[in-house]
């Protein structure tokens, strides 16, 4: 069966890290950027963004969605509920089906490859894949300054309009330690020895992939490059004349499990065949996607991963969690693991209102309003909240305990449909005033117990509402 | 025509401040001797016949579930009826209302009220600022306590032109008073200057914006006005009392530019002592941040909507001015040990209707005084007492 791309999306997190100003930590030099989350966001909150902006471009509703395949090299759990999270954040139907790939900066690639396994099976007509990453290197490491994050997703489907169709796959499995964690620790290794990691571990295997595809008349590829020279080596064996992954690298760094995946939409923006090509954990993986016009969302990818906001190493290692505070933290007064966080759950990931029967007025969350705020009616129904609004009222909070972390805004919104939220803001607060519109995004709330607490935060827009 | 079926005998309290030296059970014996011996032809303990404790954070120091059976050991008086009243910062003032209702029921003809609160026993980060992770953990995730009243400066500065002058004015004005009162916890003045350049809390409330974290203790002794000649020939009685609640959410509020629980509950004082806003010599206030006196004294019905920044800068709530508001030096200079503010706020109402407030002491022509307290998430819940020394209306 055909497997259609309807849309693709990316994601970059907050942060800029320079490398010559890792470098400098460590007595080297270093030349551009990368991309690096805030504390508030990871893996899954860089893979709402990205799906949420493919399922807009391909027109696509998450009530559609019959599988969710999503790949990263750091899923916000070790061992948990990180797929269900995800699910919840997009509000997918509770029927979805789908994995989670993880395990190495190949899971990006088995995401696609499952996706589109399953839609060729016919077990599932719409899926949503998803990559995202932002990989923690051991301070000091030599690829240190190399490591970014970023997102990207592509709903495929079994019909559709004419844009893209996922084509042929070529992969191979070594037992090679490449880059790699341990078991049970959290920052990744230093390469054992570069020229070794080179030589008879990546270019082989890459290079045997990558050609078998240049049999074919390929417009674009994306192409692994962890330390920003062996993508140039595989882009000249193949002589590649477009590298849409280069520029990605340039922007956000080595985005993990998303870059190959990341550099593959990019490409998208055009007719003609694309390569994309993904490595790690000893598997490569190099699949064809034809473009017969440009893939929706596609052109976006450019602008979706640009900007970001320059951060110290310092600031950088803190979001990380690398760099932490000596002392005690104020303990949430709701455990994570506890019973309102199972009443919750709907409404605080999916951001759920009740709706008054009799009076139409939304109370929010509709687990703590089993009565309308407005006229006290008892039929309230569950809605999910309007996504834009603007700033009523708000702070900028200086003054907090650790773990909390000075400035923060706090915004009430008037939602566009009608609804009040009072919010966490994202930002330092200086570009928010009253009329201020707003979207909102995922981000995280707090991370306690190991649990990330995930909820909608509000992202100022450009524009003041007259 | 007043209520007056309760009279108030006997009031008290202790140096307000960061009492690390005193436990929360000093504070209380501390407060209810001072409230005994004040009483004009004298009182002895064993005449209480129950008490009424209102005691907000238990959690403050390291007693989550008090219960009434602390404070009757801590004042020697084991063994008499004793019941908490938690009701958010007017845990005080209901306190108040709650035993003046146990009074005029006939059930108990003298009720002690008494107000206690640790603050400081717990570092700022895990008491007070600690709630900044408490509650809901989306909705309310960083609500520290000026989170709560921040917005409706930001929403009143938006609306009427209120300045941060203006703000700090209330502030200048209530350490000008709490300099004059031997139990503020602040006895200095500061000048608008002084507000201005302190440091950011929480934008657009600075430091001297905000009340500080005090320890304290107040007592008021209560008694069926049918007895009231056993005890004073001065007395003073509880007029009228409201309280009206709201939803507990900020995003809930239908306005940031008034607290409606506090105009809901002072209509209703106002109806049960047949008075109104301009029949008071002079009001307590809850001022837990400059913001909210502004607009304490717009929804009390003392100024009009929006007119409460311009009256406070000019003047018109000093111990001069038309209206009187804070003569102790309010929350922001006396201090806000939670359960005991309410009430040491009545021991104010009752010195300055018995014209015992000294350098404090304002004009009381009609002869009522009122006392207010909002809380509960900021906004959720407000009480107001409005006491006299009119005998000619019971
Ligand atoms: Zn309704």
């Amino acid at each position: 069966m055909t497997v259609r791309v309807l849309g693709v999306g990316a994601a970059a997190p907050e942060l800029r890290l320079r490398a010559a100003d890792v470098g400098a930590a460590w007595g080297r030099g270093g030349r551009g950027e990368v991309a690096v989350c805030a504390p508030d966001e990871d893996t899954l909150t860089l893979a709402w963004q990205a799906a949420d902006r493919a399922l807009a471009a391909a027109g696509v509703e998450s009530g559609q969605i019959d599988a969710l395949y999503w790949g990263t090299s750091r899923p916000p759990f070790a061992e948990g509920p990180s797929f269900a999270f995800l699910a919840a954040s997009l509000s997918l139907a509770a029927t979805v089906g789908g994995a989670l790939c993880a395990g190495s900066t190949h899971a990006g690639m088995e995401a696609l490859a499952a996706g589109t396994d399953a839609i060729s099976a016919g077990s599932a007509r719409v899926a949503l894949v998803i990559a995202s990453d932002a990989l923690r290197p051991g301070p000091g490491t030599g690829f240190e300054a190399r490591c970014g994050a970023g997102a990207a997703a592509l709903v495929l489907a079994v019909d559709g309009p004419v844009t893209a169709t996922i084509g042929a796959r070529v992969t191979r499995t070594r037992p090679f330690l490449d880059r790699y964690r341990g078991d049970g620790e959290v920052d990744n290794r230093d390469m054992y020895d570069a020229r070794l990691f080179r030589e008879q571990i990546f270019l082989p295997v890459v290079r045997d992939v990558a050609e078998n595809l240049a049999a074919f008349d390929v417009r674009a590829w994306s192409l692994p490059d962890p330390d920003g020279r062996l993508g140039a080596v595989l882009a000249r064996d193949v002589r590649a004349p477009i590298t849409t992954s280069s520029t990605i690298y340039g922007a956000i760094g080595d985005a993990g499990a998303a870059a190959a995946l990341l550099g593959g939409i990019a490409a998208l923006d055009a007719a003609g065949l694309v390569a994309i090509v993904g490595t790690g954990g000893g598997r490569t993986t190099g699949v064809l996607v034809n473009a017969e016009t440009p893939v929706p969302g596609a052109a976006l990818t450019a602008d979706a991963i640009s900007g970001g906001r320059p951060a110290s190493y310092a600031e950088a290692l803190r979001a990380r969690g690398q760099l932490r505070p000596v002392g005690e933290t104020i303990p949430m007064g709701v455990p994570p693991e506890s019973a309102m966080f199972v009443r919750g759950a709907d409404e605080m990931l999916g951001l759920l209102g009740g709706r008054c029967v009799d009076c139409g007025t939304i109370s929010t969350p509709p687990s703590i309003h089993p009565h309308c705020i407005n006229c006290g009616g008892p039929k309230l129904e569950p809605v999910a909240l309007a996504r834009h609004g603007r700033v009523h009222t708000f702070v900028v909070n200086q003054t907090m305990p650790a773990p909390f972390v000075a400035p923060l805004p706090i915004v009430v919104l008037d939602m566009d449909d009608g609804a009040r939220l009072m919010l966490q803001a994202i930002g330092d607060g200086s570009d928010i005033e009253i009329g201020r519109q707003v979207a909102l995004v995922l981000r995280k709330y707090a991370h306690e117990r190991g649990v990330p607490v995930y909820g909608f935060k509000a992202q100022p827009k450009k524009e003041v509402a007259s | 025509m007043s209520w007056n079926k309760v009279a108030v005998v006997g009031a008290g309290l202790i140096k307000m401040g960061e009492l690390f030296e005193q436990s929360y059970e000093q504070m209380a014996a501390g407060a209810f001797d001072a409230a005994v011996a004040s009483v004009d032809k004298g009182f002895e303990p064993h005449q209480v016949d129950a008490a009424f404790v209102a005691t907000q954070r238990g959690t403050l120091w390291g007693q989550e579930g008090i219960g009434g059976n602390t404070i009757p050991t801590a004042i020697g008086l084991a063994g008499i009826p004793c019941t908490r009243i938690e009701n958010a910062c007017p845990s005080g003032s209901d306190a108040f209302r709650v035993g003046a209702m146990a009074v005029a029921s006939g059930v108990h003809d003298v009720v002690l009220v008494i107000g206690v609160e640790k603050m400081r026993d717990k570092s700022s980060e895990e008491g007070l600022l600690s709630r900044a992770a408490a509650g809901h953990p989306i909705f309310t995730r960083g609500e520290t306590a000026p989170v709560l009243f921040a917005p409706f400066a930001t929403r009143h500065m938006h609306e009427f032109g209120t300045t941060r002058e203006m703000l700090a004015s209330v502030a200048v004005k209530n350490h000008y008073n709490g300099a004059r009162d031997p139990y503020a916890h602040f006895q200095n003045e500061i000048t608008v200057d002084d507000v201005l350049k302190s440091p950011s809390v929480c934008h657009p409330l600075h430091l001297l914006d905000c009340c500080p974290q005090t320890d304290g203790a107040a007592a008021v002794l209560l008694v069926n006005a049918e007895r009231v000649r056993e005890f004073t020939d001065k007395p003073v009685y509880a007029a009228g009392f409201g309280v009206a609640t709201d939803h507990p959410y900020l995003h809930e509020k239908d306005s940031f530019t008034e607290i409606k629980v506090t105009r809901m509950a002072s209509q209703r004082a106002y109806a049960m002592a047949g008075v109104g806003p301009g029949d008071i010599d002079c009001a307590e206030v809850h001022d837990c941040f400059t913001i909210t006196e502004i607009l304490d004294i717009e929804d009390l019905g003392f100024f009009d909507k929006g007119d409460g920044g311009r009256a406070s800068l000019e003047g018109d709530t000093s111990l001069t001015g038309r209206i009187p508001v804070n003569t102790s030096g309010g929350l922001l200079a006396k201090g806000h040990p939670i359960g005991a503010t309410g009430v040491a706020q009545i021991t104010e109402c009752w010195w300055q209707l018995r014209g015992e407030a000294g350098e404090r002491q304002v004009e009381t022509r009609n002869g009522y005084a009122l006392q207010h307290n909002a809380g509960g998430r900021g906004s959720g819940v407000a009480v107001v007492n409005i006491l006299t020394n009119r005998t000619d209306t019971s």
